[in-house]
């Protein structure tokens, strides 16, 4: 099967062309999304919802208060985390889909470095360590699919599928057993100590932060994509894997070095959402971010930037439907299917735009003319 | 732990049944991908298929029929989608694929919920009866293994041989394949790739939906989030184990099927294991097969490459 994912889009050429095709890219951009809007809207009259309502209720309960800001900002941890590993892998032509296998060893490892410290280690010393902890258990759960990709070609999408399994078992176990929290009940761990959590950014709001830590590694990933010799070899691999061989890289190690780096940026995600949100281990820790993280790289176009950017209003939409839960009872589980409307209609715009629609397009107009 | 435990005719026949998911998923799967179509969305497919089944079944009375039906035609409908991208306005599969996997597992808890409601108790519905097959159940072991199963299983069993002479023993077939292999070539001798491409898309899509349904109605009796359980992803990779051959991807199915029950089995019995690790069994094993699976597996040559007749090729 294919394993190439999305050759990345080549350099843009002058500026004018350049701002050019900007423009008709976020006009695109813009008329999917609205279409987007129209299809949920007819989803919400079909649940007895007034779309208007809904859509208000969403803005309102995400960025209209302090507190719902700050819960925006904690969604979109996670989520920026997940879409920055999936996006760097993707650049070198490598699809990462195990995301939400990362964040949970992530979190495993964070947790078990947590309870290693105990209150012993003061928090300058111990938080920095559970982050680090959180880097090195996301890489070790891409490892197997990084080296039997580099091995023996083994396609990557299988092993860290399969992988999101094992880790998630891994954590159920984890959560249920050993470190269970006989107070808390069900699948969920003893809090770690007071020193190893990350400090509140807004204590009134209840934001760790966590979102300046994904900013940082967005601007970091971004420097080693552009600027670095590693950088360089991802994005050779993935636009031409022939040429980059030929060329004298060797692939095999491009392989691993994208799908570590891209499991240690999912693992740190994981390390926050101990360290920063919920102070435990739980087994819900990840509500589908692994799916949400590839949707997010492939709209923002894999670019640390786009990613950003798509991050925070899929947070927006996260926020905004658990009060949409409670306001108009609608489930959880629709937050899902609105994401991939909006992923769906985006990919169809961009066909009609760029495939053999638009041409045929053209020629009902000239016919018609 | 003596080795009776790994072969007594229960767990054989519990391994028939549970390949049965599999395998008209896999052969779901086949067809689309001889076609020249990749879906990378089957679990969500699935989940589909799964909740539409049971909810057209337990929502009916209890027809089965109307619950495979219903979870068929969901199915259909769904591929049709990734058809549209895949065939119609050429795009990136994989991407359109892993879309449609997000929106099967947001679509089948939502239209769960919807239907359902929160504080009811979990609905249940009676699972498929066992049809014994006159004479043959009578056999000692094998009756008990193969010929005392739910007619969904039958019907996955014969579909085996029912596909791979439409592909291999008929007109069509020949075509298909073609389509998959070297459209261009099919479509300079007349054959319409856009159309039998679309048939290959939504008679997998029915399969794959009747695959989902098969899970509540044969093995469960109720629904539950996430309880296709990965079985999508094994289906998808079973069609490159069987190196794209139905009869081949039988015994994949049924390696996985026997995985699968014999976890069943072995909760029953030990409690020092944690049962954490005996569910993690199947995908331990998919990713030690998953080694072999890319030994020399030679995909249909124009596999997720969308066929533009307009293209200088």
């Amino acid at each position: 099967m294919a394993t190439s994912v999305e050759p990345a889009p080549p350099p843009t050429p002058t500026p004018a062309v350049a701002r050019h095709a900007v423009a008709r890219e976020v006009g695109v951009y813009a008329a999917a999304i609205l279409a987007a809007l129209v299809l949920i809207a007819i989803l919400l009259l079909l649940a007895g919802a007034n779309p208007l309502v809904a859509y208000g209720t969403i803005l309102r309960s995400s960025l209209g208060s302090l507190g719902g800001f700050g819960q925006t900002l904690n969604k979109a941890t996670p989520l920026v985390l997940g879409a920055l590993a999936v996006a760097f892998a993707m650049r070198g032509g490598f699809l990462n889909v195990g995301v939400d296998g990362q964040i949970y060893l992530g979190a495993i490892c964070a947790t078990g470095v947590a309870f290693a410290l105990g209150t012993g280690a003061p928090a300058l010393l111990a938080v920095p360590l559970v982050l680090l902890a959180g880097v090195a258990g996301g890489a070790l759960a891409a490892l197997p699919a990084a080296l039997l990709r580099a091995v023996w070609g083994v396609n990557e999408i299988f092993v860290t599928v399969m992988l999101n399994f094992i880790f998630l078992l891994l954590a159920d176990y984890l959560a249920t057993g050993p470190w269970n929290d006989p107070l808390a009940g069900e699948a969920i761990s003893r809090p770690i100590a007071a020193a190893t959590q990350l400090p509140p950014l807004m204590p009134q709001a209840g934001t760790h932060p966590g979102i300046l830590i994904a900013l940082l590694v967005a601007v970091v990933l971004a420097w080693v994509l552009n600027r670095t010799r590693l950088g360089y070899s991802i994005r050779a691999v993935g636009d031409n894997p022939i040429a980059a061989r030929v060329g004298g890289i060797a692939i095999g190690q491009i392989a691993v070095a994208a799908l570590a780096v891209s499991g240690a940026v999912a693992g740190l995600a994981g390390a926050i959402e101990v360290s920063g949100y919920h102070q435990r281990l739980i087994v819900g820790i990840s509500p589908g971010y692994g799916y949400m993280a590839i949707l997010l790289a492939v709209l923002g176009k894999q670019r640390p930037l786009g990613v950003v950017v798509a991050g925070f209003a899929f947070a927006v939409l996260l926020v905004g439907s658990d009060s949409l839960q409670r306001s108009v009872r609608l489930p959880q589980s629709a937050v899902l299917v609105f994401q991939a409307i909006i992923l769906l209609t985006i990919l169809f715009a961009e066909a009609m735009r760029t495939g053999g629609t638009g041409r045929l397009l053209g020629v009902v107009r000239r016919r018609l003319a | 732990m003596s080795a009776e435990l790994f072969v007594d005719p229960q767990l054989l026949r519990l391994t028939v049944a549970i390949a049965a998911p599999f395998l008209l998923a896999a052969l779901g799967e086949l067809l689309m991908e001889r076609g020249g179509v990749l879906n990378v969305g089957i679990e969500g497919m699935m989940a589909v298929g799964a909740v539409v089944g049971f909810l057209g079944t337990w929502g009916s009375g209890g027809s089965y029929l109307v619950g495979i039906g219903a979870a068929m035609l969901a199915g259909g409908l769904l591929s049709l989608i990734l058809g549209c991208y895949a065939i119609s306005l050429r795009g990136q599969q994989i991407t359109a694929g892993l879309g449609l996997l997000v929106f099967g597992l947001g679509l089948a808890s939502l239209l769960y919920r919807a239907a359902v409601g929160v504080e009811l108790a979990a609905p249940r519905i009676q699972v498929l009866p066992s049809v014994a097959i006159p004479g043959l159940a009578r056999l000692p072991v094998l009756g008990e293994v193969l010929f005392s199963h739910d007619l969904l299983v039958y019907g996955a069993f014969l579909l085996v041989p029912l596909v791979h002479w439409l592909l291999f023993g008929t007109p069509l077939g020949l075509r298909l394949r073609a389509c998959g292999d070297n459209p261009r070539a099919a479509d300079t001798l007349g054959v319409n790739v856009v159309a039998l491409r679309y048939g290959a898309t939504a008679a997998g899509g029915l399969l794959i939906g009747l695959a989902g349904a098969y899970l509540p109605l044969a093995i469960t009796g109720g629904y539950s989030d996430g309880m296709v359980g990965g079985r999508g992803w094994i289906a998808l990779m079973l069609v490159i184990l069987g190196r794209w051959l139905p009869w081949a991807v039988v015994g994949g199915a049924l390696l996985f099927a026997y995985v699968e029950a014999l976890q069943f089995r072995l909760a029953l019995v030990t409690k020092a294991v944690p049962p954490q690790l005996l569910l993690a069994l199947p995908y331990l094993l998919a990713i030690v097969v998953l080694v072999r699976v890319y030994r020399g597996a030679q995909a249909p040559a124009a596999l997720a490459v969308p066929y533009d007749r307009e293209a200088r090729g």
